[in-house]
């Protein structure tokens, strides 16, 4: 639904804004899509310590939440995704990706099986057009709910303790990817043990009407627990520690991509996982089975480079100084100890051979240096807490 | 496998899949036609009005035909039959001046001396450019985005085609080749009721007018091919087309094609590996294939036979996308007497009459179509196919055949209740040209474009089985990345109008099919 007057602003406020607004003392917003969301609240690395010691709220309400509902809609989203879906049952959420076509990947996102019939799909673009073009043949109904539904992320070790002490029963026995529907205030509200930080923490759906009341409930019960809200620039370091991808950051939107080959195929991204050629048919596969034959262009890895210098848009070389490729996201990794990077490398790096060398370039006194440092792939995930996965989950 | 033992199924019998089924059948391969109507030929193909007359089904002109296909199926032998050949159009309007067309002379209705020259001139020209159109016909339109050298040597050999036309046709085909019939027709000639004869070729079976952007091409189309080495020249079949049919249902026998009528195709199966495995019958039974050709149309073939939900959405978006609107309606009459037209002299009666006065008449006439509406003077293509064969019906009497243009597929009021309101304003119409014709008829027909979409499977009764533009035309032939006479489906083929070189009686898709089948399954 759309705001009333909308026109007159050109940004929307998400429900929490009227709080988000008091707790952002930098006042420090940004726009995700729609709508304007702090960017930091108070410090960013606090914010981001939060999440991995206590618990950082996000204030997700811009993701692009779709729903596909009917009784097709299992074989939609069969045919829709690159992976199984089956294998995404009554209320579990799976990430997962789709592609166009040429078998270069759209987008990714969450898949939530809401109900029997059901599923949501939250992502970071708008695929309205792809879903609908999609649903011709199947018995499905698509609509999205952006506006509707109010999303936050409640991320971190003491998350299940504060959403227990707000009694939402069994929060705890949640296993990662669950989902739950509560009545909160005569309106359901759905948890999910999910969230882009890689750590214990929960991602709670809820309409408008409730979001703020919530919001309000939350931080007074989660005080002890030292809640604090956190920003997007918290949630980048978060997600990049946590091993997920951002589209139009890791990989172009293939819709929006201008040059023919800088798009990606889920190979190309290190996602084989998600996708399975058994399936009869999903959008793409001709592509991805005659690739599979062919061999892929890219190689997308997780790196470990020496020193703590993060590799920010860094050229990878090897041993010969040619350009074997590019890194895409970047940080010193305070959790892993380390400077990681994700990569995505190209011929004629050779696995198992071939050295990584990244040129990084870092300011200091306002003078630029440059400094070649070696790397090494990583295959785990940078950081991977056993809390994570925990059920019960850890009560505080 | 050998090629002896693949066994190939073919959906429909129309004549483009008779001919693929009978070049691969002579080429070694055991095929199997599926029909479901209880004849051969499709939209071609006699058919009984009454108890006592016949007539031609849908097409009842042969205008450009590939005539490398009649000689290698033998189809003289196998009892073709021409009634008339060469036939001159004779132009009809309201105050009865007749204009006449044979080949690139013309007469009557007041034409100048310069006026013939302009004819001649645009004629010589157009016939150029369709001599060009047409060299890209007999061969496989190349694959968008190939880098295969045989696709790259289609491409240069189009280009180089193209420039071999001499500079000045090279320039008259940049220049007409996208743009409308209507201001091409403007530039060489003043004579109204010329030019609305003319533009009726580009417009007849096609959702356009004049005024519409590629009606250069579907012009340029029904000049391509035709009898006797005569560019778009006219000729009409024995036994109300039925000898046509009779000898392509024979050649096809004779080179061992076994054929099924009555026998609708349900479903084609295949495996997850989109292999072919056979098709399932509407009345359960099912059948083996190793590979299936489709002689119906795209849409029909992926949405019905296929079904959208075991296709990538990509494919199944575009095939929804071919446009596919019909808008000829063919009308039958059984007359007790022969009728006579104003102007027409009754040594004329057995010629093409065409009914499309001007342009601007034509164009405000297809205003009606784009909105669901019928204009009460609508454009006619007119045979009396008993004056050449007196089989037609009883002695003395006759049957008359119209295509008549312009009747929309969606008619906003729906068919239901109008069909036989536009009938009689059909009859009414004729009897306003031929004055007395009401008063002879004893069986009459319409068929609507849905009747025909009914009758034949083919989605909105489209002509060519898909809108002959320039979008989808050549290698974008029913839809990019699929052309070639192939589909996603590995050995799944298409072999109807819906593919390159587009609708018609011509036979050139079934042959081009049967080529790229034999070229890649052997
Ligand atoms: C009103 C009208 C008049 C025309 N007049 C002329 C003309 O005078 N001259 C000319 O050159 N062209 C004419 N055309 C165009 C011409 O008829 C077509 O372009 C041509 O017939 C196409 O031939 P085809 O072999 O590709 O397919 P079709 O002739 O359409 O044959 C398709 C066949 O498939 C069968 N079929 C469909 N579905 C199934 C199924 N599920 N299972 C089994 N069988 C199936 C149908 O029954 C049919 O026999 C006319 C078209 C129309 C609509």
């Amino acid at each position: 639904m759309l705001q009333q007057n909308h026109y007159l602003k050109s940004v929307y406020e998400t429900p929490f804004h009227e709080r988000t607004s008091e707790l952002n003392i930098l006042n420090d917003w940004t726009r995700w899509k729609d709508y304007t969301v702090p960017n930091s609240y108070f410090r960013v690395d606090l914010e981001y310590f939060a999440a991995r010691n206590s618990t950082a709220v996000f204030d997700y309400t811009p993701m692009i939440k779709h729903r596909i509902k009917g009784k097709d809609a299992l074989e939609y989203v069969n045919r829709f995704f690159t992976r199984d879906m089956t294998k995404i049952g009554l209320h579990r959420v799976g990430y997962a990706v789709w592609c166009d076509e040429q078998g270069q990947v759209i987008d990714d996102g969450t898949v939530f099986h809401m109900r029997e019939n059901e599923y949501w799909l939250l992502s970071a673009e708008r695929q309205l057009e792809n879903l609908a073009v999609s649903a011709i043949g199947f018995d499905v109904e698509i609509d999205e709910l952006t506006d509707d539904v109010a999303a936050l992320g409640v991320q971190g070790p003491t998350s299940a303790s504060i959403l227990k002490a707000m009694g939402f029963q069994e929060i705890e026995m949640l296993k990662p990817f669950d989902i739950k529907h509560y009545s909160y205030h005569g309106e359901e509200i759905t948890i999910s043990r999910t969230g882009f930080t890689g750590d214990l923490g929960y991602e709670v759906l809820m309409s408008n009407s409730v979001a703020l009341s919530f919001y309000n409930e939350m931080f007074a019960k989660g005080e002890i627990y030292n809640i604090k809200p956190a920003g997007l620039e918290a949630l980048d370091l978060l997600r990049i520690e946590a091993g997920l991808l951002q589209p139009g950051v890791d990989f172009m939107i293939a819709e929006e991509a201008i040059r023919p080959g800088a798009t990606r195929s889920p190979y190309e991204l290190g996602l084989s996982w998600l996708v399975d050629l058994s399936k009869p048919v999903f959008n793409g596969k001709a592509a991805l089975v005659e690739e599979k034959k062919r061999g892929s262009k890219y190689t997308f890895v997780k790196l470990n480079i020496n020193g703590n210098k993060p590799a920010s848009g860094s050229y990878l070389y090897n041993q010969a100084n040619k350009k074997i490729g590019t890194v895409t996201s970047a940080m010193f990794s305070p959790s892993a100890k380390a400077n990681i990077a994700y990569a995505s490398l190209h011929e004629p790096w050779k696995k198992g051979k071939d050295k990584i060398i990244a040129e990084i370039y870092y300011q200091k006194d306002l003078e630029w240096n440059r400094v070649m440092e070696e790397a090494t792939i990583v295959t785990k995930p940078f950081f991977d807490p056993d809390r994570k996965r925990a059920t019960p989950a850890e009560l505080y | 496998m050998t090629k002896k033992n693949k066994k190939i199924a073919v959906v429909g019998a129309g004549h483009n899949a008779l001919v693929c089924a009978t070049y691969l059948a002579k080429a070694g391969f055991s095929v199997d036609v599926f029909e479901s109507r209880s004849q051969v030929g499709g939209m071609i193909g006699k058919r009984k009005l009454g108890e006592e007359y016949s007539v031609p089904g849908a097409a009842h002109l042969l205008s450009h035909v590939d005539e490398s296909v009649f000689k290698k199926l033998n189809l003289k032998k196998h009892g073709l039959e021409y009634s008339a050949q060469d036939l001159k159009t004779v132009s009809l309007n309201r105050d009865g001046n007749a204009l006449i067309i044979d080949g690139d002379e013309v007469d009557g209705d007041d034409i100048t001396m310069k006026e013939k020259k302009e004819f001649k001139e645009l004629n010589k020209r157009m016939v150029k450019l369709a001599g060009f159109l047409e060299s890209t016909y007999g061969k496989k339109p190349p694959r968008l985005g190939s880098d295969d050298r045989g696709d790259m040597f289609s491409l240069a050999s189009l280009g180089l085609n193209a420039r071999m036309m001499g500079a000045d046709s090279m320039s008259d085909l940049l220049k007409f080749i996208a743009v409308n019939i209507y201001d091409v027709l403007n530039e060489f000639t003043d004579h109204n009721h010329l030019k609305g004869t003319l533009a009726f070729d580009a417009i007849l079976g096609n959702h356009m007018g004049p005024r519409t952007n590629n009606s250069v091409i579907t012009y340029l189309h029904q000049l391509t091919g035709g009898a006797n080495g005569k560019n778009g020249s006219h000729s009409m079949v024995s036994d109300g087309t039925g000898s046509f049919t009779k000898s392509l249902e024979e050649a096809a026998k004779k080179a061992g094609v076994n054929i099924h009528l009555n026998a609708s195709v349900k479903s084609i199966s295949f495996t997850d590996d989109l292999e072919i495995t056979g098709l399932t019958l509407k009345n359960g039974d099912a059948f083996d294939a190793d590979i299936i050709v489709s002689g119906i149309d795209p849409r029909s073939t992926f949405n019905c036979l296929v079904g959208p939900k075991k296709l990538e959405a990509g494919v199944v978006h575009k095939v929804n996308n071919v446009r596919m609107r019909g808008n000829a309606a063919k009308l039958h009459l059984a007359l007790s007497s022969k009728p006579k037209f104003k102007g027409i002299s009754e040594d004329q009666l057995g010629q093409r009459i065409v009914y499309s006065p001007s342009m601007e008449y034509l164009e405000r006439t297809f205003d009606f179509n784009k909105y669901g509406q019928i204009s009460d003077d609508l454009p006619m293509e007119i045979t009396i196919p008993s004056i050449h064969d007196k089989t037609l019906a009883p002695k003395g009497h006759h049957v008359l055949s119209a295509i008549v243009n312009y009747v929309p597929y969606h008619l906003k009021e729906g068919w239901e209740n109008s069909k036989s309101r536009v009938l009689d304003q059909c009859i009414n119409q004729l009897d306003g040209l031929a004055p007395g014709l009401k008063g002879l008829v004893v069986q009459s027909e319409l068929l609507t474009p849905a009747d025909i979409e009914e009758e034949y499977g083919i989605t909105g009764g489209q002509w060519h089985h898909g809108e002959l533009t320039f979008d989808q035309f050549l290698m974008l032939r029913p839809v990019p990345k699929m052309a070639q006479y192939s589909s996603p489906i590995s050995s799944l083929y298409m072999c109807g109008a819906g593919s390159h070189p587009g609708g018609g009686i011509m036979g050139t898709a079934g042959k081009n099919a049967a080529m790229e089948i034999m070229k890649r399954e052997s």
